[in-house]
C-alpha cells in the first residue's frame, strides 16, 4: 500500500499534475525534493522500477567517466580527477548516494548505459541529434566545447577570410571538418588527435583544428602555450551527461533539476574554475539559469532556456538506399568491406559532381595551356631577336629550375594578390602554373627542332612554315609534356582548387570509407591520364603524318 | 630587404638545406627501389610471352599513375598496420614513375646489349641520373602531407611573411637552391652524354 501510493504520488508529481499551464511555476529545488521524497518513499522491490528508484534503494551511482582525458577525467591509480569527476561527485552528494566510477571511451559509452552496467554517462559526449537516438540526454548541458583553431602567435589569422586555401590538421570524422571545407580551407587528415600538438611543434602542421577540451592541457605546458595561441573558435557542440532511454524516466527529471540548480548556483563554474578549463560557456549559463523565466521547475524544456542538439544529420541521395545495398551484396561476396561515403549524402554527392567537373576543366585547361605556352615559348626560342630569345632561355631555366609545387605556391602568391580567393581563381592559377612548367618544357623542345632546321639549312616549303616543321618535328616531346600536363594535375589541389582529389578529402574528412575512396580516384585519375596519352598519340600520329606527307 | 636577406641566409637557409637533404634521400629511395623493380620489368618485358605482356602492361600503368594520388593512395588506402613514414610514403609514391622509367630505358639498354652494342646500353646510366633529378624534384609533393623537405621549409617561413615582396624574395631563394644542383646535374649529364657518344664514335 505505501509503494502504491509513493508511486502514485510520484507520477503525479512528476508527469500527470496540474497541467504547466495552469499551476504557478515552482522552483526546481522544491520540484526535485518532491520527485526524491517520493522516490524515496516507492518500494525497493518493485519490478521495472525507474533507475532512480534503483539508484536511490542501492545507495550508489554508477557513473562512466573517461580515464585520460587531462582535465576533464583522468586516473592515477585510485585517485581520479578532473571537471568531469567532480560534477559526478557533486551530482551523487545532490542525490545522498555513493559514486561508484566505470570506465568509458568514445565507442563504449552508449552500450554500457543500454547494457545496464551504468547509470549515468559523463564522458565528453557532444549532444547531437543522431545520439538523441541513442541515449536520453540531460538538460541543461553541463558543458559547451568548440572546435578551435590554433596556430603559431605570429601567424596573422583571426577569422574565416585568413582561412581559404590554408592547410589546417585535422582529425577524420570531425564534423566541423565540413565548416573548414566550406571556408575553402585544405585539410590534411590525421587519425588521433593526440598526435596534432607535436605536429604543430614539428612544423608539420602550421594550423591545427580540434575541439578546445582537447587543446586545453597542450596550453598548460607553458613552452607550448609560448608557441601558439588559438586564433578562433568555430562549431559549438554542446556536451551532455545522460542516461539510458528506457526505465530512466525519474533520474532524467531529476538529473534535469539538479543541472538547472547546478548552473544557477555556480556549482559547475566552480568544477571547472578548479581545472582551469574555460568558463565562457558556464558563466552565460549562470545568468540564464539564475533569470525568473528559467529558474523555474520546467525552465529545463523551454526552448528559450535549453539549447538544442547539434544537428549532425546529412541529407541522404535518393539512391542512397541502392547504394548501401550494393556495398552490402558486395561485402557479402568478396569479404571485403566497400564504403561509398560520396554516393550516399547530397553535401558528398554535390562536392563529388563538383570535383569531377573541375578535374575535367583543369585537364582540358592545363592541356591547353601547355599547347600555348609552348608554342608562345618555342617561337621566342626560335625568334632571330636576340633579347627575346634570351628573355624566353631565361624563363625556360627559371621553370625547369622551380619544383611543381613551389611553381604553384608562386603562382598562387601572386594571383591571390591581384584577386580574392575563389574556386575559380585557384583552378586558373593551377591551369597557368602547370600550363608554364610543362609548356618551357615542350618549348625548348621546339625552339631546339628549329635550331636544327636551320643548322640543316631547311626552308619553308608546302605551305608549311619553318615554324611549323619545328613543332612538327617535336611532336614527341610536345606530346610527353601535355601527358605530364594532364598526369600533373591533382597537385592543383595543394593550392586549393577544387579537383576531384581536393573533393575526396574533403569527404573523407567528415565520412568514412578512406580506402574504397582512395582506391577508386587512383584508377579515376589513371583512366583519365591512359584516355589522354591515346589522344595525344593520334595527335602525334596526325602531326608526324602531315609532316611525311609535306 | 638587406634585414631580410640576412634573416634568411642565418635562419632560414639551414632549414632549407636540412629540408632538401630530405629531398634528395626520397629520390635516392625512390631510384634505387625503381631500379630493382624496373630492370625486373624491363627484362620479363623482353622475354616476351604472357609474363611480358603482364610486365607491359604494368609499365603501362605506373607510367599513367599521377605521383600525387598515389601518395595520398598510400597515406589514405593501406591498412592502419603497415604504417609507413611521410618520406617513405613520398619515396614508394614516386616507385611507380622510377620504374617505369627504369623499365623504359632498360628495355632500350638491353636490346643494346643483345645487338652487342655496349656503350649505346651505357645511355642507360645518364637516362638513370636524369630520372633522379626530376624526382629530386617531384619529391617536393610531400609538402602536401607535411613531409619536411624544402618545400615545407620555404612555406612555413612565407606564412610568416606578409608582404607578397619578402614571399617573393623567399621563393627566388628557394628556386636557387633547387635550380642550381638541378642545373649543375644537368650540365655534368650533358658532358657524360657527350664523352659517350665520342665514344660511340
Amino acid at each position: 500500500m505505501r509503494i502504491a501510493g509513493g508511486l502514485a504520488l510520484a507520477i503525479l508529481t512528476v508527469g500527470f499534475g496540474t497541467p504547466a499551464e495552469a499551476r504557478e511555476p515552482r522552483s526546481p529545488d522544491a520540484a526535485l525534493a518532491e520527485l526524491l521524497d517520493a522516490a524515496r518513499s516507492a518500494g525497493c522491490t518493485s519490478p521495472g522500477a525507474d533507475r532512480l528508484i534503483r539508484v536511490l534503494c542501492a545507495g550508489r551511482l554508477r557513473v562512466g567517466v573517461r580515464e585520460y582525458y587531462p582535465l576533464f577525467a583522468t586516473r592515477d591509480g585510485d585517485v581520479r580527477k578532473g571537471y568531469e569527476v567532480d560534477v559526478a561527485r557533486d551530482v551523487a552528494a545532490k542525490l545522498g548516494v555513493s559514486i561508484d566510477f566505470t570506465r568509458v571511451n568514445a565507442a563504449s559509452r552508449i552500450p554500457l548505459l543500454a547494457e545496464d552496467r551504468i547509470d549515468l554517462v559523463i564522458a565528453t559526449m557532444g549532444h547531437n541529434t543522431q545520439r538523441d537516438g541513442q541515449a536520453r540526454f540531460i538538460r541543461p548541458h553541463y558543458y559547451r566545447s568548440e572546435t578551435i583553431l590554433v596556430g603559431p602567435k605570429a601567424l596573422a589569422i583571426a577569422d574565416w577570410p585568413n582561412i581559404a586555401g590554408r592547410t589546417v590538421c585535422v582529425t577524420i570524422g570531425n564534423g566541423s571538418n565540413a565548416d573548414l571545407v566550406a571556408h575553402d580551407a585544405r585539410l590534411l587528415l590525421f587519425d588521433e588527435a593526440g598526435v596534432l600538438p607535436d605536429r604543430l611543434k614539428d612544423g608539420t602542421c602550421s594550423l591545427a583544428a580540434q575541439d578546445d577540451s582537447f587543446f586545453a592541457e597542450a596550453f598548460t605546458h607553458p613552452d607550448f602555450a609560448a608557441r601558439f595561441g588559438q586564433k578562433f573558435g568555430f562549431a559549438q557542440v554542446p556536451w551532455g551527461m545522460a542516461v539510458e532511454r528506457s526505465g530512466s524516466d525519474k533520474l532524467a527529471r531529476a538529473l534535469d533539476l539538479i543541472s538547472q540548480i547546478f548552473h544557477r548556483d555556480g556549482v559547475f563554474l566552480a568544477a571547472a574554475r578548479r581545472h582551469q578549463i574555460a568558463t565562457g560557456f558556464l558563466e552565460e549559463q549562470q545568468k540564464v539559469w539564475r533569470s525568473p523565466a528559467c529558474n523555474t521547475d520546467s525552465g529545463n524544456t523551454d526552448a528559450d532556456c535549453v539549447l538544442p542538439a547539434l544537428d549532425t544529420e546529412l541529407e541522404p541521395t535518393r539512391f542512397a538506399g541502392i547504394v548501401k545495398a550494393f556495398e552490402d551484396w558486395f561485402s557479402e561476396i568478396t569479404g571485403i568491406e566497400l564504403s561509398l561515403p560520396m554516393l550516399t549524402t547530397v553535401p558528398a554527392w554535390s562536392l563529388l559532381l563538383d570535383g569531377i567537373g573541375n578535374t575535367l576543366v583543369l585537364i582540358g585547361g592545363a592541356l591547353l595551356a601547355t599547347l600555348l605556352f609552348a608554342l608562345g615559348i618555342g617561337a621566342a626560342l626560335s625568334s632571330t631577336a636576340g633579347p627575346l630569345r634570351w628573355l624566353a632561355k631565361g624563363v625556360v631555366v627559371l621553370l625547369q629550375s622551380s619544383p611543381i609545387v613551389l611553381t604553384l605556391v608562386v603562382a598562387s602568391a601572386i594571383a591571390h594578390a591581384l584577386f580574392p580567393f575563389s574556386a575559380t581563381v585557384a583552378l586558373g592559377t593551377a591551369i597557368a602554373a602547370l600550363g608554364l612548367a610543362n609548356g618551357s618544357n615542350a618549348g625548348q623542345a621546339i625552339g631546339e627542332a628549329m635550331l636544327t632546321l636551320r643548322q640543316e639549312g631547311a626552308n619553308a616549303h608546302h605551305g608549311q612554315t619553318l615554324f611549323a616543321r619545328a613543332v612538327g618535328r617535336s611532336a614527341t616531346q610536345i606530346v610527353a609534356f601535355l601527358i605530364n600536363a594532364a598526369k600533373g594535375t591533382p597537385i592543383a589541389s595543394f593550392i586549393g582548387a577544387p579537383e576531384l582529389l581536393s573533393a575526396l578529402t574533403d569527404i573523407t574528412s567528415f565520412s568514412s570509407g578512406r580506402a574504397t575512396t582512395y582506391t577508386l580516384l587512383l584508377i579515376f585519375y589513371t583512366l583519365v591520364v591512359m584516355v589522354v596519352v591515346a589522344v595525344c598519340r593520334r595527335l602525334q600520329a596526325a602531326i608526324e603524318s602531315g609532316r611525311a606527307a609535306s | 630587404m638587406i634585414a631580410l636577406v640576412e634573416h634568411l641566409w642565418s635562419d632560414f637557409m639551414p632549414l632549407l638545406l636540412a629540408g632538401m637533404v630530405v629531398n634528395f634521400e626520397i629520390a635516392g629511395v625512390a631510384i634505387g627501389l625503381g631500379l630493382a623493380f624496373g630492370l625486373v620489368l624491363a627484362y620479363a618485358h623482353l622475354r616476351g610471352g604472357l609474363l611480358g605482356n603482364a610486365a607491359a602492361s604494368a609499365i603501362t600503368l605506373m607510367r599513367a599513375a599521377p605521383t600525387f594520388v598515389v601518395m595520398f593512395f598510400l597515406l589514405n588506402a593501406l591498412p592502419r598496420n603497415m604504417s609507413i613514414s611521410g618520406a617513405m610514403t613520398v619515396a614508394l609514391s614516386l616507385l611507380p614513375y622510377s620504374a617505369a622509367f627504369v623499365a623504359d630505358s632498360g628495355v632500350d639498354a638491353l636490346r643494346h646489349l643483345r645487338s652487342g652494342s655496349a656503350l649505346a646500353a651505357l645511355q642507360f646510366l645518364p637516362n638513370v641520373m636524369r630520372a633522379f633529378f626530376v624526382l629530386v624534384m617531384s619529391s617536393s609533393a610531400g609538402a602536401a602531407i607535411g613531409v619536411g623537405e624544402g618545400i615545407t621549409a620555404i612555406l612555413h617561413e612565407a606564412e610568416l611573411l606578409p608582404a607578397l615582396g619578402d614571399r617573393l624574395v623567399l621563393f627566388a631563394i628557394g628556386v636557387a637552391s633547387f635550380g642550381i644542383p638541378l642545373q649543375l646535374g644537368f650540365a655534368l649529364l650533358r658532358l657524360i652524354q657527350r664523352r659517350l657518344g665520342l665514344l660511340l664514335g
